[in-house]
Formats: C-alpha cells, sequence, structure tokens
C-alpha cells in the first residue's frame, strides 16, 4: 500500500492540466453570469443601459452622460433620434412596459453638464482620411474619424455647417441643433463647404488620401455587409439604413475598418462581436410587480427620471447564489470561479489563493439544480482537489484528520460479520460511520430492530463508504476503500445492502454491483416499531444533501414523520434545493466558518423548531449550532439525546458499538485496553482538544511514553509538565501534573505540524 | 548550515524550565524548524543532556500555525 501520508515538498514542480482549453471553456459556457442584461444586447453601438439606467436611478447623470458621449460623436443625435430598439426587449416587456432608455437619454442629454474641455490633446494620426456627402452616416463617420485622431476632410454640399445638422437631423429641437453644429465646428475637422458631390467628384480626391468614405447613394452600390469596403475601395453605409441607429452603427463599424486598413491588418477578421444579438441571460422575473412607464411629455423631470429609471430590475442571473452561501461569501459566481479555481491548479510556484475557496465548497450540487442551466460547481471543485493532490500540491493538513479518521473507521472500529450461527444472508446492514461516531445505540436498536421484522437474513458492516477519500480528492485511497469493502462484501457473498446514511446509499451503489436501499425504504413498508414512541408537533424537515433529486425517499422521510405523529414542515430551501449542513465535501476540516455558516444558513428562521435530519452529520452539525436537530431513526428508536459528541467520544463511540455489538449479538467479548496508569482530562482540557483536533488517543499515546521514559519538561512557574510525541505528521503536547507515580491529570494539549530539531555541534 | 547566525525567532528558558528525566535546568540552543521541505533556525530551550526541545504553546499555536498556513498554500 502506498503512503497517502508523506509530507510534500513545496519544491516538487509538477504540473498536470486540468482541463483542456475546450473544455473549461465548455464548462464556463454554461454560466450565463457575465452575458449582456437584454437591453444591452439589443443596442447596436453596445451601451451598456443596465449600467446607463442605474446612474440615472442613483442620480450621477454626468457618469451616466459621459457614456453616451463615448458611444457616439452627436449624442443628441442618438438620444433624440434613436427609435429605442433597447425597448422592446428590456426583459420587464415580458410582464409590464419596458424601460424607457431613450426617454432617460433625453433626459441626461438635456439636464447633464456637458464634459469639461477636450480632455487631453492627442497625437494626430498619420494617414488622412476623406469624408463625402451630407448624409448623417458621412456626418457620424467624420465624427468618428475626428475623435480617432484621423486627420479628416469632410466634403459638404451645404454652405454651412448648421444646414449639415438640419439636413442629417432635422427631428432636432432648435436649441440641441444649434448645441451639435457648435460641436461639429469645435470637432478638428477641416470642412469643405458647397462641394459639387458625385462619384466623379470622388474619384478625382479619392488618391489623395488613405481612407475615403462616402454615402453609398452617391455611388449607387451597396459594399461588403461586413467591412462595409465598396468594389472601388471607398467606404460607405451599408445601403439598408432605415432607422438613425443604423447610420450611426455603421458610422461605428466603418471606423472600425479604418483603423484594421491604417494598421495594415485584414479588416475582415478580429472585429469582435458587432451589432444587436440575443443574450442568453436568465433573470427571474417571479418577483417583479408589474409596473408602467412613466409619460415623457416635456420631457422627464428629476423625480420622473429616476422614478422611471427605479423601475428597471438590474437583470442579472444569481439564482445559484440566492441558494448557495458559499458563493455568496466568495463573492464568485460559478463562471469565474470555476476560471480562477482552474488557474489555481496551474500555478507551479507561488501561492495558491484558490486552495481555500476549493475546499470550501460542499460539494453538494445543489447549484447543479438551482441554476437554470444545471452548473456543476461540486464536479470542478472535487476534480481540481484531485488534481492538486495527484500533483503533490494540496497539503496533507487541509484533510489529514478526516481520513485517518476514516481510516479508523476502515480498520480499529471496523466489523463485519455475518449473522450468528449462519453462513449465508440476505442483506447486510450498512449503518455508516457518522451514525456510529454519533450515536451508536441507534445502531443497536436498528439492527435488532431489522432482523426482528425484516424476513431474511442480516449481517452487519460498521465502516466507512469511502466518500471521505473521494471529497478529499484522494482518488487512489478511494480506489483502495472500495477495493477494501468489495472485498469485505465478497467475504460475506454480496448480499444486498439496507444503508443507514443516504452518502454511503450513493457512494456503494457507485461502486459496488449490489442493490443498495436506505433503510427508510424498509421502514416505510414495515411500518414503525410497535413500541415507537408517539409524538405531536411540527417537525421542520431539513433533506439531507444525498438525496437530492430523489423524490422517493425525501417522500418516504416525510412519510414517517407523519406516522411518528409530527407535523411536517419544510424550510426555506427544502427537497432538491436543500443546501448543505456543512460537513459535505470536508467543509468542516477545511474551513470551520464556512461550515458554521453553512449550518446557521439551513436553521435560518428554524432553529427554535425541531429538525429533523435523516443524515447523522447534519444533526451533528445543526446540533453543534446550538439547535434542537434529530435523526429520524433517533425518534424512532428513541435514542436521541442531548447534545454532541466531542471527536474523541465519535471515537470512542465507533469503538464501543463495534465492542457491544460483537458481545451481546455474537458472544464475543473484546477486552477493553487498561491503562498502567489513571488518566484524568479536566473539561476545558476536552474543549480545548476538541477545538484543536486533538484526540484522547493522541493524549494517550503522550502520556504512555512519559509513564515510561518520564522525558518531559518541567516548568516552576505554573508547575506543570509538558510531554510530547511525534504521532504521523504531528508533534502533540500534553501538559499536565502528577498525582504519585501512577496518575496524571491532564490540563491543556497542543499540537504543530512543523517538526524541531537541534542544529549543528 | 551557513545561516547559522540567522534566526527567524528566540525563546528564552528564563531559568524556570527543567528537562524532567535529566533534571536539567534547559538552556537556550540553536535548533530548527521543518515543514515541507523548508527549514527555519530557531533558538530553543533545550536540555544540555539529553537534548529534548521543548515549543511553548503560545509559539505552537501562534507563530508557528501561521507559518504552517502560509507554506501549506505553496
Ligand atoms: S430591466 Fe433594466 S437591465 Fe433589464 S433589460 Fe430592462 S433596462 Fe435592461
Ligand atoms: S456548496 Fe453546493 S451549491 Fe454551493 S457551489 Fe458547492 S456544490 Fe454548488
Ligand atoms: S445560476 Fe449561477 S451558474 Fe447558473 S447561470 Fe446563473 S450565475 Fe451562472
Ligand atoms: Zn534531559
Amino acid at each position: 500500500m502506498k503512503d497517502h501520508f508523506k509530507e510534500r515538498s513545496t519544491r516538487t514542480y509538477r504540473q498536470k492540466q486540468l482541463f483542456t482549453k475546450a473544455e473549461l471553456e465548455e464548462r464556463e459556457s454554461v454560466c450565463v453570469h457575465e452575458q449582456p442584461a437584454f437591453c444591452t444586447a439589443a443596442c447596436p453601438l453596445k451601451l451598456d443601459a443596465r449600467e446607463f439606467v442605474r446612474l440615472v436611478g442613483i442620480g450621477d447623470i454626468k457618469t451616466a452622460r459621459a457614456m453616451l458621449e463615448r458611444i457616439a460623436p452627436f449624442p443628441y443625435i442618438l438620444a433624440s433620434g434613436c427609435h429605442s430598439p433597447c425597448v422592446s426587449k428590456c426583459r420587464l416587456s415580458e410582464v409590464s412596459e419596458g424601460i424607457s432608455i431613450g426617454a432617460l437619454e433625453r433626459y441626461v442629454m438635456a439636464n447633464a453638464p456637458a464634459p469639461a474641455g477636450k480632455g487631453l490633446l492627442k497625437f494626430k494620426k498619420k494617414k488622412k482620411a476623406a469624408v463625402f456627402g451630407g448624409s448623417l452616416f458621412a456626418l457620424a463617420v467624420a465624427g468618428e474619424m475626428a475623435n480617432k485622431s484621423y486627420p479628416t476632410t469632410f466634403y459638404v454640399a451645404e454652405s454651412e455647417a448648421a444646414d449639415i445638422i438640419r439636413s442629417c437631423a432635422s427631428f432636432l429641437s432648435d436649441g440641441d441643433m444649434e448645441t451639435e453644429t457648435k460641436r461639429l465646428l469645435a470637432m478638428d475637422i477641416d470642412i469643405i463647404y458647397n462641394s459639387q458631390l458625385g462619384a466623379s467628384f470622388i474619384d478625382s480626391l479619392k488618391d489623395k488620401f488613405d481612407l475615403v468614405f462616402a454615402s453609398s447613394e452617391l455611388l449607387g452600390e451597396k459594399p461588403d455587409q461586413i467591412t462595409l469596403i465598396n468594389s472601388s475601395g471607398i467606404i460607405t453605409d451599408s445601403g439598408n439604413n432605415k432607422e438613425v441607429i443604423d447610420s450611426l452603427f455603421d458610422a461605428r463599424r466603418a471606423g472600425i475598418t479604418a483603423d484594421r486598413l491604417a494598421q495594415s491588418l485584414d479588416p475582415k477578421s478580429s472585429r469582435g462581436d458587432e451589432g444587436p444579438f440575443e443574450s442568453r441571460l436568465y433573470t427571474d422575473l417571479s418577483e417583479v410587480i408589474p409596473s408602467s412607464q412613466i409619460a415623457e411629455n416635456e420631457g422627464y423631470t428629476k423625480e420622473e427620471a429616476i422614478a422611471e429609471a427605479s423601475r428597471c430590475i438590474q437583470c442579472a442571473c444569481t439564482e445559484c447564489m440566492k441558494a448557495c452561501i458559499y458563493l455568496r461569501e466568495f463573492k464568485r459566481h460559478p463562471r469565474l470561479l470555476t476560471r480562477e479555481i482552474y488557474n489555481n491548479t496551474g500555478i507551479i510556484m507561488g501561492d495558491h489563493t484558490l486552495n481555500r475557496a476549493m475546499n470550501s465548497c460542499s460539494l453538494c450540487k445543489q447549484c447543479s439544480v438551482t441554476c437554470p442551466f444545471g452548473y456543476d460547481m461540486a464536479d470542478i471543485c472535487q476534480k481540481a482537489r484531485a488534481n492538486m493532490v495527484d500533483t503533490d500540491k494540496l497539503s496533507l493538513a487541509v484533510h489529514e484528520f478526516a481520513l485517518l479518521d476514516m481510516l479508523f473507521s476502515n480498520s480499529e472500529a471496523f466489523l463485519s460479520m455475518l449473522p450468528p450461527d449462519k453462513e449465508n444472508c440476505e442483506y447486510v446492514f450498512f449503518p455508516g460511520c457518522q451514525a456510529g461516531a454519533v450515536s451508536p445505540e441507534t445502531i443497536i436498536k436498528s439492527y435488532a430492530d431489522l432482523r426482528e421484522r425484516l424476513t431474511g437474513d442480516i449481517a452487519l458492516m460498521l465502516g466507512c463508504c469511502g466518500a471521505i477519500a473521494h471529497w478529499a480528492g484522494r482518488t487512489e485511497l478511494y480506489d483502495e476503500m472500495k477495493d477494501f469493502i468489495k472485498s469485505e462484501m465478497a467475504k460475506l457473498n454480496n448480499p444486498k445492502i439496507i444503508a443507514g446514511c443516504p452518502t454511503c446509499r450513493n457512494t456503494l451503489s457507485e461502486y459496488l454491483d449490489v442493490p443498495v436501499i436506505g433503510i427508510w425504504d424498509i421502514l416505510s413498508d414495515l411500518g414503525l416499531p410497535e413500541n415507537t414512541e408517539k409524538a405531536s408537533g411540527k417537525a421542520v424537515i431539513q433533506d439531507a444533501c444525498a438525496a437530492r433529486c430523489d423524490s422517493e425517499t425525501q417522500d418516504k422521510i416525510r412519510d414517517l414523520t407523519k406516522k411518528l405523529g409530527y407535523t411536517v414542515s419544510e424550510p426555506q430551501n427544502t427537497k432538491d434545493r436543500c443546501s448543505c449542513c456543512g460537513y459535505g465535501g470536508l467543509v468542516s476540516y477545511a474551513n470551520r466558518d464556512m461550515a458554521k455558516d453553512m449550518a446557521n444558513d439551513r436553521l435560518k428562521g428554524v432553529s427554535d423548531e425541531l429538525n429533523l435530519t435523516y443524515c447523522m452529520a447534519c444533526s451533528d452539525r445543526f446540533k453543534r449550532e446550538g439547535a434542537d436537530s434529530k435523526h429520524i431513526l433517533e425518534l424512532i428508536y428513541g435514542t436521541a439525546k442531548d447534545g454532541f459528541a466531542d471527536i474523541s467520544e465519535k471515537r470512542k463511540n465507533r469503538l464501543t458499538l463495534k465492542q457491544s455489538l460483537l458481545s451481546d449479538v455474537w458472544g464475543i467479548n473484546v477486552l477493553d485496553e487498561v491503562l498502567d496508569f489513571e488518566l484524568k482530562i479536566s473539561d476545558e482540557a476536552r474543549i480545548i482538544m476538541d477545538d484543536r483536533m486533538i484526540l484522547e488517543s493522541d493524549i494517550i499515546a503522550v502520556m504512555k511514553d512519559y509513564h515510561i521514559n518520564k522525558e518531559a519538561v518541567y516548568d516552576v512557574k505554573t508547575e506543570l509538565s509538558i510531554a510530547t510525541k511525534r504521532i504521523g505528521n504531528v508533534s502533540f503536547w500534553v501538559k499536565f501534573t502528577s498525582e504519585g507515580e501512577n496518575a496524571y491529570n491532564v490540563v491543556g494539549a497542543y499540537s504543530h505540524r512543523m517538526t524541531i530539531s537541534k542544529r549543528g555541534r | 548550515m551557513s545561516d547559522d547566525k540567522k534566526t527567524y525567532y528566540s525563546i528564552d528558558p528564563e531559568d524556570k524550565l527543567y528537562c524532567s528525566k535529566c533534571n536539567e535546568l534547559m538552556v537556550k540552543a540553536d535548533c530548527a524548524f521543518a515543514y515541507l521541505d523548508n527549514e527555519f533556525p530557531v533558538e530553543m530551550p533545550v536540555c544540555p543532556v539529553c537534548g529534548l526541545v521543548y515549543v511553548p504553546e503560545d509559539l505552537a499555536i501562534g507563530k508557528v500555525l501561521s507559518v504552517e498556513k502560509v507554506l501549506e498554500d505553496k
């Protein structure tokens, strides 16, 4: 067997790709969080309308105006002329009326202060541009080119600037017309008035310039519909422009073509996404209260504009985050999180800052249900852990305690027995490691009940299914656990399994070829045992995340709960949408605060009620957060207890369970190891030990050594002795006082993973 | 070791620590913490006879733990 517990070196540089580029992109693309809002996607000029509306809503019209100035050389023409294709695409139009984005644009242009000055002086570009024609396209292109700092000459038939604006944008008010005229005159454009526009005129001049633009109607020809270059190399409008926005959009595209040409690049390639498209964004409308547009009349007042903007729901997909506290706390949507975790696995040297995030997901798959597209964050986090284990980049410290606990379950505390005096069996009861750790009496009683009431002989197997190794990303160790359980199953002649825990059921059925059912399936058929005490009152069902998308199990638990006499109450996120208690994915080992938050999130609003679970880890986690929580089997068999077991009791419980079953059911007596000294551990020390993950067995190991060799440090100030022993990868220190030669009182303990040794000479 | 003189941390036994086995007062001596292939020279209380090294609780759950955490994410 491989040594799975050899500490790694931070100086080994190994690398293994987590996903191919294509797979990464495929996984990321499932998440639509970064898709633009519906309004934005509908805008040919890509105004981030969601942000624009938000700014108006908070009264920041200065920044809002800057957004318009950035996308259009003549923003008043845009604001007054655009027919607002965004409004009909606004998500609100499905339940009421879309946001009046056009009216908000007009409000902003009318009321926000004009940006001061021209900003930094820009260097003129070398390539010279000529624009022919007085169409809106030509005007806009001239503006685009001047703004891009190309030396621009603008040939028009008109005799003054005001006439150009009037002929292109007759819809402007007199005031706006004046403003845009001034703007044109202030631009760095050489305007040649009274030009004889026409094909021959253009022909005679075009060789003097590097970039030539003209209205398509002057040339009677439509250009290439992507680059807008026509057969004589002139850049024109598409010839299809009906609306104001079409001309502005053509001018934008013509500008991109010009930039590509000026840099001697292929104007067809790398143009990015152009024009309107359908956004794939998902936005929940279930809580939207329908409302109507506010009439624009003579233009919005400030109050009206803010009221209209406040109708906007700021479309975004947050379905998974609404339900998952882990995603909320790490403040990342799955697409971004995936990218960062992917990058984290690729770091060869340096800090792996996403380790904590990767190890804090409970692998509960709630997101796969809450996400409308089924994003599977759990699979990504599990694979990332496995990847980093394989490349020796994940430290043992994170999961070692849990892994050793699993090995304990499958060695010292392991038990696999055919029914007494039988050579064969029909079933094997597999209650699960957590049940043995948390509530051994429940196992004793439920095994007895099964043997009494279920037809067919039932063997017993106390152990761990191996899920812990899988969660930790320890693939090889998981394989070893699978082989171990398989070989033990073979010794029992592969009977059907009755699992006591939904996680065990899922895990075992994944790698064993025998039928695996839950004990709840049996009990729901057999009914409750006769001596079960009838209850009354309300029970909040806290589903197990391992029973997600398993309505049969969920229903049977509710049915049993009712049979017990309770009325069933559902918490906020229930059944398929339930989250994890913080045990899953080993969160409680990797990030204790996160695990606490997960448990408390589930208990929100119901912590004073009876929280009924069907996973022992859930009950344990909820009890640790101070809630009243009971496992359904504890209620059925009357074995519920107040309080929770600390980590040492959890180990001891498994050992005593094994011993008492062996002696009571099989008549085999195992003797407890007797220490040849007396050991007392104070209550304070026990609390510290639970907090620092120090087991009673660790303390005993240290004290056994001390009892023989008397090696310790004595502190005269505190009058305490401190003994130490290295066990595996951890140095344990025990603080104690002695009573005579054979009795010790332990008052404290601590540990560290670093080794310490004397240096030199 | 070349960086003999450079120590990251120093703990003085302050004449209050004894090695129980040897009944000797512990003295300050050159030691090294090591973790995941990294070494840190320190000065710790050591028994001059048997060489037992003492790591006080405050150091273990403070500085040592935080250095461990940093290295674990390397
Ligand atoms: S509600 Fe707001 S963000 Fe959503 S589409 Fe309409 S304007 Fe855009
Ligand atoms: S904790 Fe659960 S819901 Fe949240 S990301 Fe992980 S698997 Fe998804
Ligand atoms: S629910 Fe979450 S994972 Fe799914 S698309 Fe929305 S933000 Fe992305
Ligand atoms: Zn000594």
